[in-house]
C-alpha cells in the first residue's frame, strides 16, 4: 500500500484503459507541439520588442488597423491615395483581405470581452497563432493519410521547421502567415472528403478552400494540385462515385465561394491557371457518364460509342479553348506563372519580378538549411506510400512531388514545401520506427521461446533494432537543435531593426529606419510625397504616414519605372521627372558607413533595368553604368554616368569628407570596401533634409523652382 | 418676443449679480513705496518677482490690494503666486478679478493675511512665470546659428497703484547682449542690466524694455499631453503619458546636415536629450511611440528619484515636432490611503518632464477601479473638470470610472499633488478572480457534459458492444480483487484456528467467508455469460480464470482439512508441514497464472 501511495500518479494513469491512455498521450504530444510551435516563433519578440517585421507586414497591418477601426464596408470601398501618387489604389479590391478579416474578427472579439488588446498585438501574434493551428491540421492531415503516430511526429516537427518558421515568426505578419494553415485544412478536408465520399465533408473542404482563396494568392497551387489528384486517380482506374461526389462538390461550391472575392472575381471561370480545374470537373461528369453506359451496354456497342464520343468532346472543348483564347476571353498566362514553369523566363523578361529576392532560385544549400532531416526523410515517406499506395496516398505523392518542383524553382515556394515534407517525413520516420520498435526485446513481457524461435534466422536482431532506433533519435535531435539554431540565428531579425555586435562585445541596435519614418511623419507637411525605391513604400506609408510614389503592390510597371529613371538620370533630368510626378521629398538607403550591404546602391542596377524597360527610359541603358570592362564600380574607375547620377549623389553626398575606417582614405564605402570616385560635389536641386544617426536613411527636399531673375 | 426679452433681462441681471461677486474697484489710499522688480530671461521662461512695498495711505484697514499683469505679458500667464516678505512659507490667497473700467486688463486681487492699518506698510514678494513670451528673432536661422531672442515688456512696474520708487534688473542667459533699451539710469555687468530707481510714476505707465540676447536654452514646449492614472487595488498604480513636443524656438532653415552635426558638433540651439524625473519607485519604465520603443535611453536609480535621459528619435531643431509615450508603474501604498472602505488618491497631478518645463495643455485621466463610488477631488489649482467617462479593460463587466480633468499653461510650479476621495467596497476585489473561476468552470463543466453524452443520431453498434465489454471487463477485475482478498482471509483463519484450536470459531469465520466467496464467484460467472453475449474474447479468459479459481479453491480446502487433522492429532507436525508446503507452492503457482490472465485482460 505504501508504495501505491507513492506513485498515485502513474497508478492513476496505469487504471486508465489503454484507449484513454491513448488518447491523453496523444492530446499531450499534440498540445506540447502547438505551444512549442507558438514558442519558438517568439524569439524576435523576446529580443526587441513586439515589433512588425520586413515590408510587406507593414502594408498589412495598416490595412488591419483601417478595417479594425472603419468596419469591413468602408475597408472594401477604401481608395487609398497615400499609395501610387498620383494614381491612388483601390485597397479593397486589390488585396486578399482574409489575413486583415482574421485579426479583426480577432482584435473585436477580445475586445467584446473587455480583454483590451491593441491592434498591433494581434497582429504581431497572428502568425505563432495560426502555426499552433497547422500544427493541429497537419496531425489530422497525416492520420487521415496514415495513422495516429505518424501524425504526431508530423506534428512535432512542423512545429519547428525552418522553412515555414522563415514566413511565420511573431511579427512577420503576412498572408502566408494564415494561408498555409488553409491549404493544409483544405488537404486534411479534400482526403477526408475523398475517403468518405461525403457532400459534407466536401462542403467543409469547399470552405475551407474559400478561406485560403481569400488570404493568399498560392491559392492557384491549390486549385490545380486538386484536380491533378482527380486526374491521377482516373488515369490509376481508381475513379469512383466517392471521387465523383467529392470532386464535384468542392468545384462548384469552392469555386462560387471563391468568386466572391472581390480581388479574383471572374478569374476562375476566365483565366488559364485555373482551366484545369474545370477540365477536370468536366471529365469527371463524362466519366461517371461513361461508367453509367458501361454498365447498361454490351461491350462492343460501348466501344464505339466511346470512341466517337471522345472524338466528339475533345475537339469541340479544343474548339472552345481556341476561340476563347482568341477573343481573349481566357486571360493569357502571367509572368509571375510562367516564371514558375520556366525558371529562366522572369530573367530574361520581366526584370520587376527578377529583381525581387524570393523570387530567385532556390539553391541546394538553403534546402538542406531549412529542411535539414527531412530533406533524407522525404523519400523514406514517398516509398512508404507507394508500398500501400491509396487514393489519400496518391495526393500526398502528388503534392510532394510538384511542391518540391516548385520550391527549385523560387525560394518563396520552400513554404509550401515545408508541409508536405513534414508529413511524408513524419510518414517514413513513423513506419520506420514502428519496424524496428517491434524487433526490441521487450524487457516487461518474457516470451522467450518465441524470440527464440526468430532469432534463428535474423540473428541480433535486438541489438540492430536498437541502433537504428538509436541512431533515428539522434538524428531527431539534431534536427531540433538545427531547427532551433536556424530560428534564433536567421528568420528571427525585424529588419526594420538592425543589431550588431560591439568592439566590446555589447549589442549596438541600428533604429535609423524608424528613426527617418518618424521624422517624416513629424517634420514634414501632412501631404509631402516622398520618393523612394518601391521597397521601402509599405514602411513608408505605414510608419511616416506619407504618400508615396510606389511601393511593393508592384502593380504599375511604368511608374515604378519612371522613379527608377528618375534614381538614374543626372540631376537635371531627374528634377524633371521629380516636377512632373509633383515630388517633395527622396528618401535613400545607404549602407555606407555601417557597411549595412542591402542598400539602393546595391539595388541600383535593377532600378537602372527597370528604368530602362519602358519607352520613357529609353535614354537609360544599362551599359552606360558599366566601366568598359563591364564592371559596376563607385569609385574612380567607375563610369561618369553612374558617379553623376542622382542616385550616387543623394547616398554620398558630404560623404567624401567622412572618415569611416581607421588606415583608410576618407569617403571609404564600407559595403563596397572602395574610396569613392566622386567626393566633392554639391546638389543644385536638392537639399539634405534629414540623415539618420548611422547614415542608412538619407531624405532631400526637392527644391522649389527658383524665382524668375530679373 | 417677450420672452426673448425676458430671457435677455434675466441674463443680464444674472451676469451683473455673478460680476459683482467678481468686482474689484482700485482703492485710492494705497500707494507702492517701492518696488524691486526682478526679470530673468535665462531660460526660455520669463520668471519675474516683484517686491512690493505697500502703504495704506488712508484712514481705514486694508484687507487685500490689486496686481495687474503687464500688458505685454498679460496672455502668456502660467502660474503666479504671493508671499509676504516676513513668512515666505504661507501663500497668499490669490484670485482672478475685474476692475470696472479696465476690461481690457487682467488683475488678480492678492489678499493680505492681517488687516493693513493706516499708516503701515508691508512688503509682498510676487512671483509669476510666463511662457513663450521670449521671441526668437531672427524667427529662423541655419544649423550652425547661435540662437538669439528677444523680450519686448514694460520699463516700469504696470501696477493700477501710484508708484514711488522702483527698481528693474534683468538677468540674461550670458553676457552675449546684442542690444538692450537704454533708458537711463541703467548699468549693465556681465548678465546683469539694471534699470532704476525711477520716482514717482502714475498708474499704468508704460515704457519699452527691448533686451536682444543670445539664448540657447532648449526652447522645448509640451504642445500636449495626456497624463494616464490607472490605479489598481491590487497594489500598482500605473502611470502612463503621451507627450506631444516642440522645439519653440528659431526655425531651422536651409539643409540639415547630419556631417557637420557630427563632427563640428554644431546645433546649439537643437535638443539632443533631456532628463525626466520619476518618482523614486517608478518601476517598468517605457519610453516607446506609435511605432515602436525608443531604444535611445539611459536611466539612473537616484535616491529621490528615478532620472531617465530621454533622448528623441532625431535630435530636435526649431520647429521641429515629436512624439512619445512614457509610461511607469509606481507601488500604490505610497499614493494611495484608505479606511475601511474610503480611500484617498495623493499624486502629482503633472510630473517632472525636464527642467524648465512648459505644458500648454494637458489632460488627466485617473481611472479608478471598477465599482468605485463617491469620487470627490482636491485639487491645489483651478482645473476644468470634464464630465467622467468609462473605461474598460481586462475582465471589467460594468467598467471603470474615469476622473478627466484638463489645464492649459502649466509650468514646474504646477508639480503640485491632488487628492482624489473615493469609496470602494474591497469584497469587489474578488468579482475578478471570480469571473476567471467561473469562466473555467463552465468550460469544464461543458466539456464533461459534452463526452458524456451522446449525441449521435445513428448508434455504433461495435462501439458500444466494446465499451460494454470494458466495463464488463473493470467489473470482473474488481471482483476478481476481492475474490483475492477472501484467499487471503482463509489463510487467516487457518492460521487463527491453529493457534486457538477453537472450532467453532474457526467453522463460523469460514461459512462467512465461504458465503462471500460464493457470491463472488457467482457474480464473475454472470459477468462472464454477459461477456460472452457479446461475443468477446475476454469471455474465455474469464472461463479460465474462473477454472484457476476452482483449482485455487481445492488447495485451499486440502489446506483447510489439513489443519484440521492437525488440530484433531490427526497428523503429525511433520507431515503437516510437507501437506502445506505443497499446497502453498500450487496456491502460490495458480496465483501468478490468475494474476497475469486477470492484467492480460
Amino acid at each position: 500500500m505504501k508504495k501505491a501511495q507513492g506513485t498515485w500518479g502513474l497508478q492513476w494513469l496505469m487504471r486508465m484503459s489503454p484507449e484513454k491512455q491513448d488518447t491523453l498521450l496523444k492530446m499531450v504530444i499534440l498540445t506540447v507541439a502547438a505551444v512549442l510551435s507558438f514558442s519558438t516563433r517568439l524569439f524576435s519578440v523576446l529580443r526587441f520588442e513586439s515589433v512588425i517585421h520586413e515590408f510587406d507586414p507593414y502594408f498589412n497591418y495598416r490595412t488591419t488597423r483601417f478595417l479594425a477601426e472603419e468596419g469591413f464596408y468602408n475597408f472594401h470601398n477604401w481608395f487609398d491615395d497615400r499609395a501610387w501618387y498620383p494614381l491612388g489604389r483601390i485597397i479593397g479590391g486589390t488585396i486578399y483581405p482574409g489575413l486583415m478579416v482574421t485579426s479583426a474578427a480577432i482584435y473585436h472579439a477580445m475586445n467584446f470581452f473587455h480583454l483590451t488588446i491593441d491592434v498591433r498585438n494581434v497582429c504581431v501574434f497572428l502568425a505563432p497563432l495560426f502555426s499552433s493551428f497547422t500544427t493541429i491540421v497537419t496531425f489530422y492531415f497525416t492520420k487521415e493519410l496514415k495513422d495516429a503516430s505518424a501524425g504526431l511526429l508530423a506534428a512535432s516537427m512542423l512545429a519547428i521547421v525552418p522553412g515555414y518558421i522563415s514566413r511565420s515568426v511573431a511579427g512577420s505578419y503576412d498572408n502566408e502567415g494564415i494561408a498555409i494553415f488553409c491549404m493544409l485544412l483544405t488537404y486534411a478536408l479534400w482526403i477526408k472528403s475523398v475517403k468518405t465520399g461525403s457532400i459534407f465533408w466536401g462542403a467543409l473542404c469547399a470552405l475551407a478552400y474559400f478561406y485560403m482563396v481569400s488570404s493568399w494568392g498560392g491559392y492557384v497551387f491549390l486549385i490545380n494540385l486538386i484536380p491533378l489528384h482527380v486526374l491521377m486517380l482516373m488515369i490509376t482506374g481508381r475513379f469512383s462515385h466517392r471521387i465523383y461526389v467529392a470532386y464535384s462538390t468542392v468545384y462548384c461550391l469552392g469555386t462560387i465561394l471563391s468568386m466572391q472575392i472581390s480581388f479574383v472575381g471572374f478569374q476562375p471561370v476566365q483565366s488559364s491557371e485555373h482551366m484545369a480545374a474545370l477540365g477536370v470537373f468536366g471529365l469527371c461528369q463524362i466519366h461517371a457518364f461513361v461508367d453509367y453506359l458501361r454498365s447498361k451496354m454490351s461491350k462492343e456497342q460501348f466501344n464505339l460509342l466511346f470512341k466517337s464520343l471522345v472524338l466528339l468532346v475533345g475537339s469541340v472543348v479544343f474548339a472552345a479553348a481556341a476561340i476563347a483564347t482568341a477573343l481573349g476571353k481566357i486571360a493569357p498566362w502571367t509572368g509571375r506563372f510562367y516564371s514558375l514553369l520556366d525558371p529562366s523566363y522572369a530573367k530574361n523578361n520581366i526584370p520587376i519580378i527578377a529583381s525581387v529576392s524570393e523570387h530567385q532560385p532556390t539553391t541546394w544549400s538553403s534546402f538542406y538549411f531549412d529542411l535539414q532531416l527531412l530533406m533524407f526523410l522525404f523519400p523514406v515517406g514517398l516509398y512508404y506510400c507507394f508500398t500501400k499506395l491509396t487514393d489519400a496516398n496518391i495526393f500526398i505523392i502528388m503534392y510532394g512531388v510538384t511542391s518540391i518542383y516548385f520550391a527549385g524553382v523560387m525560394v518563396r515556394l520552400m513554404l509550401v514545401l515545408a508541409p508536405v515534407m513534414c508529413v511524408l517525413g513524419g510518414i517514413g520516420m513513423s513506419a520506420v520506427l514502428t519496424t524496428y520498435m517491434k524487433n526490441l526485446d521487450n524487457p516487461m513481457r518474457k516470451e522467450k521461446k518465441s524470440v527464440k524461435k526468430i532469432e534463428s534466422n535474423y540473428p541480433l536482431k535486438n541489438e540492430i533494432a536498437t541502433c537504428v532506433v538509436c541512431l533515428l533519435t539522434v538524428f531527431l535531435l539534431y534536427y531540433t537543435y538545427h531547427c532551433t539554431w536556424v530560428t534564433s540565428e536567421a528568420y528571427s531579425s525585424p529588419s526594420i531593426v538592425l543589431s550588431a555586435r560591439g568592439g566590446d562585445g555589447s549589442r549596438i541596435i541600428f533604429d535609423d529606419f524608424r528613426e527617418a519614418y518618424y521624422w517624416l511623419r513629424h517634420n514634414t507637411p501632412e501631404d509631402a510625397k516622398v520618393m523612394s525605391w518601391w521597397d521601402y513604400g509599405y514602411q513608408i506609408t505605414a510608419m511616416a504616414n506619407r504618400t508615396i510614389l510606389v511601393d511593393n503592390n508592384t502593380w504599375n510597371n511604368t511608374h515604378i519605372s519612371r522613379v527608377g529613371q528618375a534614381m538614374a538620370s543626372s540631376e537635371e533630368k531627374a528634377y524633371e521627372i521629380m516636377r512632373e510626378l509633383d515630388v517633395n521629398y527622396v528618401l535613400v538607403i545607404f549602407g555606407g558607413l555601417t557597411g549595412y550591404s542591402s542598400d539602393d546602391i546595391n539595388k541600383f542596377l535593377w532600378m537602372v533595368r527597370i528604368g530602362g524597360s519602358t519607352d520613357r527610359g529609353s535614354h537609360i541603358k544599362e551599359w552606360d553604368y558599366y566601366t568598359p570592362q563591364g564592371e559596376f564600380r563607385v569609385d574612380k574607375e567607375g563610369s561618369p554616368v553612374l558617379l553623376n547620377c542622382l542616385m550616387y549623389k543623394m547616398c554620398y553626398y558630404r560623404f567624401g569628407s567622412v572618415y569611416t575606417e581607421g588606415g583608410k582614405p576618407t569617403g571609404y564605402d564600407r559595403v563596397r570596401n572602395t574610396e569613392i570616385g566622386n567626393k566633392d560635389f554639391e546638389l543644385d536641386v536638392l537639399e539634405e533634409a534629414y540623415t539618420t544617426e548611422h547614415w542608412l536613411v538619407r531624405i532631400y527636399k526637392v527644391k522649389d523652382l527658383e524665382n524668375r531673375g530679373i | 418676443m417677450n420672452t426673448r426679452a425676458l430671457i435677455l433681462l434675466l441674463i443680464q441681471i444674472s451676469v451683473s449679480v455673478f460680476g459683482k461677486i467678481n468686482q474689484d474697484s482700485i482703492d485710492s489710499n494705497i500707494v507702492i513705496a517701492k518696488v524691486e522688480r526682478k526679470i530673468d530671461i535665462a531660460t526660455h521662461l520669463v520668471k519675474t518677482s516683484t517686491l512690493i512695498t505697500l502703504e495704506n495711505k488712508g484712514s481705514s484697514g486694508i484687507r487685500s490690494f490689486l496686481f495687474s499683469l503687464d500688458p505685454s505679458l498679460k496672455d502668456n500667464l502660467s502660474f503666479l503666486s504671493a508671499v509676504t516678505k516676513e513668512n515666505k512659507d504661507d501663500k497668499l490667497d490669490v484670485k482672478e478679478t475685474n476692475v470696472a473700467g479696465h476690461g481690457d486688463k487682467r488683475f488678480y486681487r492678492i489678499t493680505l493675511p492681517t488687516t493693513l492699518d493706516a499708516g503701515k506698510t508691508v512688503t509682498v514678494d510676487v512671483e509669476a512665470v510666463y511662457a513663450h513670451v521670449l521671441k526668437p528673432y531672427p524667427l529662423e536661422i541655419t544649423q550652425a546659428k547661435k540662437q538669439l531672442v528677444v523680450l519686448d515688456t514694460n520699463l516700469y512696474f504696470y501696477s493700477p497703484y501710484v508708484t514711488k520708487s522702483q527698481t528693474t534688473v534683468v538677468t540674461t542667459t550670458n553676457s552675449n547682449i546684442e542690444s538692450y533699451t537704454k533708458t537711463k539710469p541703467v548699468t549693465q555687468s556681465d548678465n546683469v542690466i539694471t534699470y532704476g530707481p525711477f520716482e514717482e510714476k502714475a498708474p499704468f505707465s508704460e515704457s519699452q524694455l527691448r533686451v536682444h540676447e543670445e539664448n540657447n536654452s532648449p526652447f522645448l514646449t509640451v504642445t500636449s499631453m495626456e497624463r494616464v492614472i490607472e490605479v489598481s487595488l491590487w497594489g500598482n498604480i500605473a502611470v502612463e503619458e503621451h507627450i506631444d513636443m516642440k522645439h519653440t524656438g528659431a526655425r531651422l532653415k536651409g539643409p540639415f546636415s547630419r556631417f557637420d552635426y557630427q563632427r563640428q558638433q554644431d546645433g546649439y540651439a537643437s535638443i539632443k536629450t533631456f532628463k525626466t524625473s520619476l518618482p523614486a519607485s517608478a518601476r517598468d519604465v517605457y519610453y516607446r511611440d506609435e511605432i515602436g520603443n525608443i531604444s535611445t535611453s539611459n536611466m539612473r536609480e537616484l535616491d529621490e528619484s528615478v532620472d531617465v535621459e530621454l533622448r528623441p528619435r532625431f535630435p530636435l531643431f526649431g520647429g521641429w515636432k515629436t512624439r512619445y509615450f512614457l509610461g511607469y508603474n509606481v507601488p500604490s501604498y505610497e499614493y494611495l490611503y484608505y479606511k475601511g472602505d474610503h480611500y484617498a488618491l495623493k499624486l502629482r497631478f503633472v510630473d517632472h518632464i525636464y527642467d524648465d518645463m512648459v505644458i500648454d495643455e494637458v489632460q488627466v485621466k485617473i481611472i479608478l477601479p471598477e465599482g468605485s463610488k463617491n469620487i470627490e477631488l482636491k485639487v491645489p489649482f483651478d482645473v476644468e473638470r470634464r464630465g467622467d467617462e468609462i473605461h474598460y479593460t481586462y475582465l471589467d463587466t460594468l467598467g471603470r470610472p474615469v476622473v478627466v480633468l484638463n489645464k492649459h499653461n502649466l509650468v514646474e510650479q504646477h508639480i503640485q499633488d491632488f487628492e482624489l476621495h473615493f469609496t470602494f467596497q474591497k469584497h469587489l476585489l474578488l468579482q475578478e478572480p471570480l469571473l476567471v473561476v467561473g469562466v473555467f468552470y463552465f468550460l469544464f463543466l461543458a466539456v464533461i457534459i459534452y463526452v458524456r453524452l451522446d449525441f449521435a443520431i445513428t448508434k455504433d453498434e461495435a462501439k458500444e458492444s466494446r465499451m460494454r465489454v470494458s466495463s464488463l471487463i473493470d467489473e470482473v477485475q474488481s471482483a476478481h480483487d476481492r475474490r483475492s482478498a477472501l484467499y487471503q482471509s482463509y489463510d487467516d483463519a487457518i492460521n487463527k484456528f491453529k493457534s486457538s484450536k477453537d472450532v467453532t470459531a474457526f467453522s463460523a469465520s469460514r461459512k462467512k467467508i465461504d458465503a462471500d466467496y460464493k457470491q463472488l464467484t457467482q457474480q464473475i460467472q454472470n459477468l462472464q455469460t454477459q461477456l460472452k453475449a457479446e461475443g468477446s474474447e475476454a469471455a474465455e479468459k474469464v472461463a479460465q480464470l474462473q477454472r484457476l479459481d476452482t483449482l485455487y479453491k481445492e488447495q485451499i480446502g486440502l489446506a483447510i482439512t489439513a489443519a484440521e487433522k492437525l488440530v484433531s492429532g490427526k497428523l503429525n507436525r511433520q507431515q503437516y508441514l510437507d501437506t502445506q508446503a505443497a499446497t502453498a507452492a500450487k496456491c502460490d503457482d495458480t496465483y501468478k497464472e490468475m494474476e497475469s490472465l486477470r492484467a492480460a485482460l
